[in-house]
Order: C-alpha cells, then sequence, then structure tokens
C-alpha cells in the first residue's frame, strides 16, 4: 500500500494539472476574497463576525446563491486522478508497477482527500488572511471549524465523486460532464419537477410527502456543509424541511460511498 | 532467472474465443519469439500473462503469479502498448513515477535513460516525441527493475534500422545475461535473426512452440536445387521418393526430399550431378505457412486501377 501512496505522490507531484488547478482554485479564492472583504469592510450593514468569514471563505456560497466553486476546480483532480490512467493509457503501466487493483484504488483515494482537503484549508487561509487585511472582526472558533470542516469535507466528496465518475465510465471527458452537470443540471432539474408536482397537488403547503426527494439530492444535500442559508429555505410553504449539515453531509457521504463501491467493484472486474 | 510458464491461457470476448488454451514455457538465457497474424490474440495473451485482463489460466514466474511478485517491475519488465504515458509529464519523471512504485532509486531511472538513448531529452515531454523515442522510453520503463525477465509486445514499432539493431543487440545481450525474453513482433526477417524459440498462434491458438529451425524444417517448404544434364532420367527416381519437381531451365528444384536422398537417387540410376544445393525455407515463408488458413483480417490488391 505504502508503495502505491509513493505512486500517487510522485504522479501528482509531476503534473502541471495539479498546479494549475490548486493555482486557479487559489487565485480565484484570493482575488474574490479581496474584493468581498473590501466591500464588507466598508458595508455598514453587513454583519463582520462570522458572517463575513462565512461568505469569504466560500465565496457567497454559504448563502446558498452560489455554487461552492473551488469544489468545482478542486474536483477535477480527482477526474484527473483516474481519468488521466484511461486517457492517456497509462493504466497498464501502472497495473505492471503495483499489481494490486485494490492498493491502486485505495492510493488513488487517499491521496485525492488529502490534496482536496488541503486545496480546500489554503483557500480557508486565504480568506482569513484576507479578514485580517481589511481589519473584519474574526470569526468564533465554534464557526472557523465548522466552516473549514464543511468546506474540507464537501470538497473532498466532491472530488472524490468525481474519481468514481471517471473510474466507473472510463472516459475522461464523460467523467468532467458528469461532475459538472449532475449538481448544477441534473438536481435542478429534479428539484424543479418536484416543485411542479408538489404545487399541483390538492395539499401544497402540506409537510413532506414528494418533496422529500429533495433532501437526498446528494450535492444539494452535501452543500448544508458549508450553506448558513439557502434557497432551499424559500421552499418551506411547500412542506420542504432540508436537513442540517450533519444530514447533509451523510447524504452525500453515502452517494459518494456507493459511487465508490460500484467503481471499486467495477475496476477490479474489468480488463485493464 | 526466471522461467516463464503459462497454462491454459484463455480469454472470451462475448462469443468470440479470442485465445484458447494457450500453453508454453519461456526459458532462462532464450529469447522467445511470440508470432501471429494481426488480431490473433498476441496481445491478449500478453495481458493475460500479467494479469491485466480476466480469463483463464495462470502464468507463472518460477512459480509465482505475477500479482504475488513483490516490486513486479524489479522481476518482470514489460511494454504493452505504444506512448503509454501522460503527454505532459517529463520522460524521466514517468520513470521516477513507476520507479517509486517499486522502491527503485533515481539513479537507476538516469542509467536507464542513457541505456535507451533518451538521456538528452530526459526533461522533454513525451508528446514531443517520435512513435520511435516513446518505444524507447517504453523500453526504459521495462528495463527499470533490472527484471530478470522481458515481456515486449511489438517494441521494434517505429524504430528506425539502427534503433531495431540496437535492440536486437540489447535483448541478444540481455538473453546471454540469463533473462527470459518474451517479444511479439511483426518483422520477421528481425525475428529470425533475434528467436531462439518461437510460440506462434493463429485465431487465438497454437500453432507451433519450439526452436525456431525446428519450425522452419517442419514447414516442409526448403527446396533442393539439382543441376544435371541427365534430368530425365533423374527426375522419375526423385519422384519415387514421393518429393515434387519444378523444372528451371536445366535445374530442377526439388521439395519434399532432401539433398542426401536425391543423391543416392542420382547414384542409383547413374545420373551425373553438377550442382546440389539446398535452400532452406525462411521463416516469413514458413510463418505463412502455418498461419495460412488463421489470418483473421485478409485484405486483397482488389482493383487498384
Amino acid at each position: 500500500m505504502i508503495d502505491a501512496l509513493r505512486y500517487e505522490y510522485v504522479r501528482l507531484r509531476t503534473l502541471r494539472s495539479t498546479y494549475w488547478l490548486i493555482g486557479i482554485a487559489m487565485t480565484f479564492q484570493l482575488i474574490m476574497s479581496i474584493v468581498l472583504a473590501a466591500v464588507i469592510a466598508q458595508s455598514d450593514s453587513f454583519g463582520r463576525g462570522n458572517d463575513a468569514f462565512d461568505i469569504i471563505a466560500t465565496i457567497g456560497a454559504s448563502s446558498g446563491f452560489a455554487p461552492l466553486f473551488i469544489a468545482y476546480i478542486i474536483g477535477l483532480l480527482g477526474v484527473f486522478s483516474t481519468g488521466h490512467e484511461y486517457r492517456h493509457g497509462m493504466i497498464r503501466a501502472t497495473l505492471t508497477a503495483i499489481p494490486s487493483r485494490t492498493h491502486v484504488f485505495a492510493a488513488k483515494v487517499i491521496s485525492t482527500v488529502v490534496i482536496s482537503a488541503v486545496a480546500a484549508l489554503l483557500c480557508i487561509v486565504i480568506a482569513l488572511l484576507s479578514i485580517v487585511a481589511f481589519g473584519l472582526d474574526f470569526p468564533s472558533t465554534r464557526a472557523l471549524v465548522n466552516m473549514t470542516a464543511g468546506t474540507l469535507i464537501f470538497t473532498a466528496l466532491f472530488s472524490l465523486s468525481g474519481l468514481a465518475y471517471s473510474a466507473l465510465t472510463r472516459n475522461q471527458t464523460a467523467a468532467v460532464a458528469l461532475l459538472m452537470l449532475v449538481p448544477s443540471i441534473v438536481e435542478q432539474i429534479i428539484r424543479a419537477i418536484v416543485i411542479v408536482i408538489k404545487s399541483a397537488s390538492d395539499e401544497p403547503s402540506s409537510d413532506g410527502g414528494i418533496m422529500n426527494i429533495l433532501k437526498y439530492l446528494p450535492y444539494d444535500a452535501g452543500g448544508k456543509l458549508y450553506t448558513r442559508a439557502s434557497l432551499d429555505d424559500l421552499l418551506s410553504f411547500l412542506g420542504f424541511v432540508p436537513f442540517g449539515a450533519v444530514g447533509g453531509g451523510i447524504v452525500m457521504g453515502v452517494f459518494v460511498g456507493a459511487l465508490l463501491a460500484g467503481s471499486y467493484a467495477l475496476f477490479i472486474r474489468r480488463d485493464a | 532467472m526466471a522461467l516463464i510458464k503459462a497454462v491454459g491461457l484463455g480469454k472470451t470476448y462475448g462469443s468470440t474465443r479470442a485465445v484458447n488454451d494457450l500453453s508454453f514455457e519461456v526459458h532462462p538465457g532464450s529469447v522467445t519469439g511470440f508470432l501471429g497474424p494481426n488480431g490473433s490474440g498476441k496481445s491478449t495473451t500478453m495481458r493475460l500473462m500479467l494479469g491485466l485482463d480476466r480469463g483463464d489460466g495462470a502464468t507463472t514466474y518460477d512459480g509465482r503469479t505475477f500479482a504475488e511478485l513483490d516490486h513486479p517491475m524489479r522481476h518482470v519488465g514489460a511494454l504493452l502498448e505504444a506512448k503509454p504515458f501522460h503527454p505532459t509529464r517529463h520522460a524521466r519523471n514517468h520513470l521516477r513515477m513507476l520507479a517509486a512504485a517499486n522502491r527503485i532509486a533515481d539513479s537507476r531511472v538516469d542509467q536507464v535513460m542513457e541505456m535507451v538513448g533518451l538521456a538528452t531529452v530526459a526533461k522533454g515531454k513525451p508528446k514531443k516525441f517520435s512513435l520511435g523515442m516513446g518505444q524507447r522510453l517504453g523500453i526504459a520503463a521495462a528495463l527499470l527493475g533490472d527484471p530478470d525477465t522481458l515481456i515486449l509486445d511489438e517494441p521494434s514499432n517505429g524504430l528506425d534500422p539502427q534503433g531495431i539493431q540496437w535492440l536486437r543487440s540489447l535483448l541478444k545481450h540481455l538473453a546471454g545475461e540469463g533473462r527470459s525474453v518474451f517479444v511479439s513482433s511483426h518483422l520477421l526477417q528481425e525475428m529470425a535473426v533475434l528467436a531462439d524459440e518461437l510460440v506462434v498462434i493463429g485465431r487465438g491458438k497454437m500453432l507451433a512452440n519450439g526452436a525456431v529451425s525446428d519450425f522452419i524444417s517442419h514447414s516442409g517448404l526448403g527446396t533442393v536445387e539439382v543441376r544435371t544434364p541427365d534430368g530425365a532420367t533423374l527426375a522419375p527416381a526423385i519422384e519415387a521418393l514421393g518429393a515434387t519437381i519444378v523444372r528451371d531451365g536445366d535445374s530442377l528444384v526439388v521439395s519434399g526430399a532432401t539433398a542426401e536422398q536425391i543423391g543416392e537417387a542420382a547414384h542409383s540410376v547413374g545420373a551425373r550431378l553438377h550442382q546440389l544445393a539446398t535452400r532452406d525455407a525462411t521463416l516469413e515463408e514458413a510463418f505463412l505457412e502455418a498461419t495460412g488458413l488463421s489470418e483473421e483480417f485478409r485484405g486483397s490488391t482488389g482493383d487498384l486501377a
């Protein structure tokens, strides 16, 4: 297993995409953190403690009005970890260097989690530095820990889903498309259909019912790890009560776990 | 020194039996050529040997399967396809990555880069490499762990004549050190001078397995050229041996009889011989004879006009 991790370590270090993806995420975070911190610093109405940190750390995603952009960038590292193997015919070279497919797969999962979490952590650090630079109030320890943990876990799970998509499809382009489209379009379409059905029902304001489906949209549910308010709140009149951070995180974790289990089973069984 | 022992290798794709119950051995100190027409199952067989494809049978290297080898690149070096590397990762880094998984020192990476003639482009991006340079990098990867067994699928693809000569010398040298070398190639002339033994397959089935010289002699395609002023006398005596004769001027080209048999026949009928020369079949002729009915993809010159 250690050998497989050594392989992954060198693989990541010697790949330009590792650097430019993390670079893009951090550059985006830096620019937007500075912009948001500057705006908030001049505002008399915007909360300056935890609220300001939440908004700057997630570049607005904590409001529920935007996706966690860095996750979409860093998530590509997960796609590439397996996608490159198939796109560039590396898989056979990899498996002749490390014949244990379990070790290869596990090393990719571990390296994806670590690099995604580290990249997300760097983005949080940039947000904190921006807060300090513009003289905003530091968040409370609890808020800092919750937001940091939520962002790191969501980003790591998001990247792992990218890894699983590319292992399932053995097609890097398809995996990138799935990673971008499932959270941002597929889930939105499901949401729209569910809302229409509920609105057209005899009791549109009743609790639960078909609206419970929305609680289990994996990426939306996982978003509760870092959102502090959400568009979902607007759906409360339709009887929708979303999970909290823990419940949402579990929903996304189970979804990603199922994707990984399926892709591992196929990885073990398929021809290389 | 590793004995490769493949037993009952088989692979089915849908309703097609691509490899069917192949068993053979590759002995230390020899180069064993792996021949077969396009689509005959050579690459699939090699992948089965390395556990990359799921199928029937087993291949052992001194009694252990590939998956059971600790740091396998130190035991078995493999080249399976052209350019199996990320296009922008430096050539040297590609090898460093493989080396890291097998606890091989970076100094060995530099050594094999030098050995295959890529030292000057060690920091080059493989996407700019020619097919031949890519093959050299693949060969470097196969040699990385200084393995006692090499499995190479079409290693001469894309190499220039100097490169092919270099590869021949290298593989001969490695076999001379007692290593087992199993190599597929479409270059039959090259294989004729390189290989000591052959495994020949067609449509996934074993057609021949043994020494190159045996394969050629068993093809029955060798001829004996006989120059004689007494052709009319000698010909019936030769045909009585069961041989066939093609007349070529004052010469008889005889198939199916040895020079010794023809000499004896000439003596018995009192025919004078001016020349008695044997001509062995080439590996190409023997191969085409052996695989004639096993071609998966048969082309035609068609109506080119």
